[in-house]
């Protein structure tokens, strides 16, 4: 079974005037919610997170109009078939009402079947982020009740003290997990998880491996002019050149006058954070198109696909889910996240180090609005709170949003995994304390 | 190349503590008619005392709320450049939400400052003497103003520079670098003038955010220009926000909650030292983990990232360590990451003790043997920021209230978090991390409530001088 977590985003094109009447629809979703909280999550055992909201049109480079739109953007784990037919048929007569307001809806009767082709249909590609990788639902609630009953155990435990062996510490422990017979379930180790975290990285191994035999078949031109290797030499070569005529290309446009954007005014900031009013995981969503000149679409879109190969390795603190992705032939850069606390808080996850600050450059500075740059990342002037505005500028409200989690920060999620993944396993003394002081 | 500080235009304050002059009053007024309100301020104005004085009888310093400066009918654009959080004031609601002013802390139970104040003036004298004639000086000056006194805040320097709790307080100040004597400079506790005055280069190596004025709005050019924007005139130079919040200590609940906790006296200090983070003697935890160690009393050159990852000596959750996580935020991968960060939100404190001390040397021991007097008691916590958000929301919202803090589950700030249980949260646990296992503490009582607060604009004294020119 696959664990690793997915990002399904569904657009369709909207016509302006049904703006408010989708938002109306939504916002009675988001308040149904409240009231639905435990039907939602019973029903919805493959999602972590739902956005859906809709979107005003956007003028592109100054004179194109780009089309008001309905989004849709889940975070999901396992199988997107199985998360598709999970929303259908929980949320089915909710997402016709909605998305039938779009031109793109198919006319008459729609069947689960329809519906489910229709979002595939819809869906587009995104560069995903998951900062608890590997963990599902199911798991998450386990996970959590686990630690907490063996932080209980250890606390009454009379013969377990400061004098107390790690090792038999740790032995009790785990005597303790497999004779409780709610607990027994996590003596049988995480099942599939080698396997999952070949699945995430496959891409990558894949990207590695061509590269890797394009350079050893040019070496080995040298020696051999087999076919093989001459048609495999060219890959690596073609692939830096066009990485540096991209560069090149860009370095062109970032001479075009830096246009800023208009700050978001004071009550539309109140509206928009008014909504983060949850007590530990909040939303955000930002769209901007981007700045004029084909270039910075194709750069944004080959970086996106970059970013996405390592994505197993990138880490954004605070951070459950992120997602990054080009809409509208590629005009419109779409970020969301889900995070810990709130929008303020997190925006300081990524201005307040020089490196994060760096690494935002490298897809923010497309859009429209955010600093100039030059090569990329290195800023023409002291750009962080004008990142901080352009995030601002460009955020808009998410009119329904949903969360599995309501009470597990990122970091215990991550921490009841690793006491988790601790059990039954072999380490050493120091080892131990490490892992005792997780509980 | 750092910039020279504009000291004489500047108030001092910002500069010093004013511990030379031990009594002060902190006293919130509104106006009833502007006119008579700037005559008011104009007769008090050659008194402010600016940093490039250290006064040795008296001071005086100044500071409006954002209703105060709209009494005094500054034009709308120029009240519009104030930042957000300083023109919704610390009492609204959502600002209530971020800060954990819900429950016995919302505005609805304070003192003051839910109702609009106007202006602060903080008076600070030699002796008692001293302090009560310049009160009857500016009492008697209000009444020929029509300017009402709202509350006239006591406040009193206790023994060995003690908070009510007990404990060495104002050890860790971060430094100014412009106003260092000394080249060799510690980064990690002295920062750029911007971080605390506006007109200045802050950390991000951007002038702080301040308020401004459109060029045509001041034609006698009172006012510097404005360091980004050609168009507009700089109110904001040589100024910050002052932040402002009293707080009650109920300090025979807290003694008395550590003594039910941990049994005899030297166990409820060392557990109450744990959640401050240092003992009562000032000497850190993270330095002297088993007892105080006095010659440590004012120690401030230690970190957590080498010393004690893992909150063993220090607890994740210690006030100092939520308030200040110096190299060691647990979301962070590296020390030079949560280093950078941490420094991004520091701020001044200014602020002086009130109330009759439970005991008058504060020593734990005598104040574990005391019951409650009923007497009140507390901290005027003031602290001075250029970027309200940035450093005392930040800090209040996301390290001292967030009960999810550094990987936690349900604890706040353990000496001023909002504790409490709902359905949606609860705050009101302690972790102490230990081998073999942490130990927990629940049901910790709010030991802090706030009784008042607003947000404050500390002028420079050329842009005060604007301010009162016009109207
Ligand atoms: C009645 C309320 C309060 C009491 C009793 C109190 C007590 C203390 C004590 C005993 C210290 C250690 C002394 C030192 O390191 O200088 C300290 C440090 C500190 N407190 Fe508070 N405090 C209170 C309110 C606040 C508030 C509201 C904030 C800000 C949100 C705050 C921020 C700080 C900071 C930044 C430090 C320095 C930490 C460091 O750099 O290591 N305190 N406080």
């Amino acid at each position: 079974m696959s664990t690793v977590h997915k990002g399904l985003t569904v657009t369709v094109r909207l016509d302006e005037k049904n703006i408010p009447y989708v938002n109306g629809l939504l916002s009675e979703y988001r308040k149904d919610l409240k009231i639905y909280q435990e039907t939602y999550r019973k029903s919805l055992s493959t999602t972590f997170f739902i956005s859906w909201l809709t979107l005003p049109e956007q003028q592109y480079a100054g004179k194109e109009r780009l089309p008001a739109r309905i989004l849709l953007l889940s975070s999901y784990v396992g199988s997107k078939a199985a998360h598709l037919r999970e929303l259908v048929a929980f949320l089915g007569p909710q997402l016709r009402q909605v998305f039938s307001q779009s031109p793109e809806f198919p006319t008459g009767e729609t069947d689960e079947q329809e519906l489910i082709r229709f979002l595939q249909r819809k869906s587009i590609p995104n560069t995903f982020y998951s900062g608890f990788k590997f963990i599902t639902t199911r798991e998450a609630d386990r996970e959590a009740a686990l630690k907490a009953a063996v932080l209980d155990y250890l606390q009454a435990a009379p013969d377990i003290n400061s004098d107390s062996n790690p090792s038999e510490v740790k032995e009790k422990i785990e005597r303790y997990v497999k004779n409780h017979p709610k607990l027994h379930w996590a003596s049988r180790g995480i099942p599939f998880s080698f396997r999952n975290k070949l699945q995430m990285l496959a891409p990558l191994v894949v990207f590695s491996l061509v590269m890797i035999a394009s350079i050893g078949s040019l070496i080995a031109l040298f020696f051999s002019d087999a076919a093989v290797f001459q048609w495999l030499a060219w890959i690596f070569p073609a692939f830096v050149l066009t990485l540096l005529l991209l560069f090149l290309l860009l370095r062109l446009n970032e001479n075009n006058p830096h246009e800023p954007s208009d700050p978001l005014p004071d009550e539309k900031v109140r509206e928009i954070v008014a909504l983060e009013t949850n007590p530990v995981i909040n939303e955000m969503t930002v769209i901007a198109p981007l700045k004029k000149g084909w270039i910075r679409r194709v750069f944004l879109a080959v970086t996106l696909k970059l970013v996405g190969l390592v994505a197993y390795f990138a880490y954004i603190p605070t951070v459950h889910t992120a997602r990054w992705l080009q809409m509208d032939r590629g005009k419109r850069l779409v970020f969301i996240a889900n995070f810990d606390n709130l929008s303020e808080a997190y925006a300081h996850d990524f201005v307040d180090s020089e490196r994060r600050s760096m690494n935002m450059a490298v897809i923010f500075s497309h859009a429209f609005g955010f600093p100039a740059t030059r090569w990329l990342v290195h800023k023409l002037y002291n750009h962080r709170s004008e990142y901080m505005k352009g995030v601002r500028a460009h955020q808009k409200i998410t009119q329904f949003w949903y969360s599995y989690n309501r009470d597990l920060s990122v970091e215990n999620l991550k921490r009841n995994r690793a006491f988790r993944e601790g059990l039954f396993k072999e380490m050493d003394t120091s080892a131990i304390r490490e892992w005792l002081l997780r509980i | 190349m750092m910039k020279k500080l504009e000291k004489e235009d500047i108030q001092g304050l910002l500069v010093r503590g004013y511990g030379n002059l031990p009594t002060a009053r902190y006293l919130l007024y509104t106006g009833t008619e502007p006119e008579m309100t700037l005559g008011f301020l104009r007769t008090i104005l050659p008194k402010i005392t600016p940093a490039s004085e250290k006064p040795e009888s008296v001071a005086f310093q100044v500071a409006f709320t954002h209703p105060g400066l709209a009494f005094l009918q500054l034009p709308e654009v120029v009240l519009d450049s104030f930042s957000r959080e300083f023109k919704e004031g610390m009492n609204d609601i959502h600002r209530q939400l971020i800060l954990g002013d819900t429950g016995e802390h919302a505005a609805h139970h304070w003192n003051w400052g839910n109702e609009p104040v106007h202006f602060l003036l903080l008076v600070y004298a030699k002796d008692e003497q001293q302090l009560e004639e310049r009160i009857s000086w500016l009492k008697s000056l209000a009444q020929t103003h029509a300017v009402q006194l709202k509350q006239a805040l006591p406040t009193g320097l206790l023994y060995g520079k003690k908070e009510h709790f007990g404990f060495r307080d104002d050890i860790s100040r971060p430094i100014i670098r412009e106003l260092a004597d000394s080249p060799e400079l510690d980064p990690e506790t002295s920062f750029p003038a911007g971080e605390f005055i506006m007109g200045y280069k802050n950390l991000y190596d951007e002038f702080a955010p301040a308020p401004t004025v459109p060029k045509e709005l001041d034609p006698e050019n009172k006012l510097p220009p404005h360091p980004d924007e050609q168009e507009q005139r700089d109110l904001g130079k040589n100024g910050c926000y002052l932040v402002f919040r009293q707080m009650e200590q109920r300090v025979s609940d807290f003694w008395q909650y550590m003594k039910t906790k941990a049994g005899d006296a030297d166990a409820a200090i060392a557990l109450a030292s744990k959640m401050v983070g240092r003992w009562p003697d000032g000497s850190p935890l993270t330095r002297c983990p088993v007892k105080p160690d006095p010659s440590l009393s004012d120690a401030n050159d230690f970190g957590f990232w080498e010393e004690d990852k893992a909150g063993l000596k220090c607890p994740i959750g210690a006030h100092i360590r939520r308030t200040n996580p110096r190299d060691h935020l647990v979301t962070e991968r590296t020390q030079k990451d949560s280093r950078e960060m941490a420094a991004k939100h520091r701020m001044l404190r200014k602020g002086r003790p009130y109330g009759p001390p439970l005991s008058p040397e504060l020593d734990p021991h005598t104040l574990l043997q005391r019951t409650e007097d009923g007497e009140e008691r507390g901290l005027h916590f003031i602290c001075l920021v250029t970027d309200i958000r940035r450093q005392f929301e930040f800090v209040q919202n996301n390290w001292v209230n967030f009960h999810k803090f550094g990987g936690l589950e349900n604890d706040s700030d353990p000496i001023i978090g909002n504790h409490y249980q709902n359905e949606r949260r609860k705050t009101d646990s302690f972790s102490i991390p230990e081998y073999p296992v942490r130990k927990v503490l629940t049901d910790l009582p709010n030991f802090t409530r706030l009784k008042g607060g607003a947000y404050f604009f500390f002028p420079g004294i050329r842009a005060l001088h604007y301010l009162l020119a016009n109207g």
